[in-house]
């Protein structure tokens, strides 16, 4: 039995469905049961939790949890949908501190809210920023450019005067 | 008409159009030892300024050290011993913008980055020269299409030497130093009299 199957035994209300990603067990999870599902993958040994994606499916978002153990050496995926017109759901943070950055940058590039994340800000991209650039309705005709500022922060504009050479 | 006195309106003296290098040189009035070099034939060194720190300029380029990404490898490559950068005088890689004349533009210059190597040279001290390497410096290369990625280093800074490749062999690299030794060799007046030969 892997442990996507010894996920659904331990908590059969909040797991809709098992199944393999590639070669890694897979759960998909109801959003609102993610942190009690997300407590029993711990209690079940899995303590590096290595990657946060999110992907836009144009009716829906999908937020995709890749955990590791390094005690059982398995692997465990975990996934949850979420609503296309307000993608939110809770933030693992407070189980996984490397849920910090993760969620961030997913934020950053795809635009889901993690809620009771304690810095939820962009991490690559600058403060100013239009648009969320993984998104399949980003704009990629307006161009953004990054200027420094007075105090050395990143000012975000549109034109790029002060940057480029020639218009 | 008095025999003794000369029509000063009807002297006109004939100016020869100056041909040679050092007729030319002699045309400007800049350099009041042509003359006397001329009276001593090769026993003064005659060259223009410009010729000399030509010269001295192509010979030290200090590069500054920066790279943004994988080309930066292959810069570590053209300065170590097999490729031997030094060969060119450029051994010296400066870790401030002030003490360099040159700059490679080593990788993609991202959105975020730009600022920050239009701030570099323009910290660099005149004269100075860029060399623009590999496909992302040149033009964005494989990220083109990308949000975040500067269609070309050129955008930003005026690039005197472009070397293709992703990233460029070494051997591509110090043939793009040649290039600029070239350049800089036939740059200012000297080289527009012929002087540079």
């Amino acid at each position: 039995m892997n442990a996507a199957e010894e996920l659904k035994q331990a908590l059969p209300a909040s797991v809709v469905s098992t199944g393999m990603q590639v070669e890694k067990p897979l759960v998909l999870v109801k959003k609102e049961d993610l942190l009690e599902v997300a407590a029993k993958v711990k209690e079940m040994g899995f303590d590096h939790l290595s990657v946060v994606t999110g992907v836009d499916y144009v009716d829906r978002f999908e937020v995709i949890y890749n955990f590791f153990s390094y005690g059982k050496k398995e692997n465990l995926v975990l996934k949850v949908v979420l609503d296309h017109e307000a993608p939110e759901v809770g933030s693992l943070t407070s189980l996984w501190k490397g849920a910090d950055w993760l969620e961030r940058e997913t934020y950053d590039l795809v635009g889901v809210r993690f809620t009771g994340h304690p810095n939820l800000t962009r991490i690559l991209l600058p403060e100013g920023w239009k648009g969320h650039p993984l998104r399949k309705d980003y704009d990629m005709s307006v161009e953004q450019f990054v200027t420094i500022g007075e105090d050395g922060e990143d000012i975000v504009s549109t034109d790029g005067s002060n940057l480029l050479r020639r218009k | 008409m008095d025999p003794v006195t000369i029509d000063t309106t009807k002297f006109r003296p004939v100016r020869k159009k100056p041909e040679t290098a050092l007729e030319k040189l002699e045309d400007t009035g800049l350099i009041s030892t042509v003359l006397a070099a001329r009276e001593r034939k090769g026993l003064i060194f005659l060259t223009t300024v410009d010729q000399v720190f030509n010269w001295a300029r192509l010979s030290s380029l200090w590069p500054v050290t920066s790279g943004l990404a994988c080309c930066a490898i292959e810069m570590m490559a053209v300065a170590m011993a097999h490729h031997d950068i030094a060969r060119f005088g450029m051994e010296i890689f400066r870790a401030s913008p002030r003490q360099a004349d040159l700059m490679f533009v080593a990788g993609t210059v991202t959105k975020r980055m730009a600022p920050r190597v239009k701030q570099l040279y323009e910290m660099m001290p005149d004269p100075k020269w860029v060399i623009s390497v590999g496909s992302c410096a040149n033009t964005g290369g494989p990220y083109h299409e990308s949000y975040a990625v500067l269609r070309g280093v050129d955008n930003i800074i005026p690039v005197d030497v472009y070397i293709p490749g992703c990233p460029p062999r070494p051997e591509a690299w110090l043939y793009g130093v040649l290039q600029l030794r070239e350049k800089i060799k036939n740059e200012g007046y000297g080289a527009k009299w012929g002087l540079n030969k």
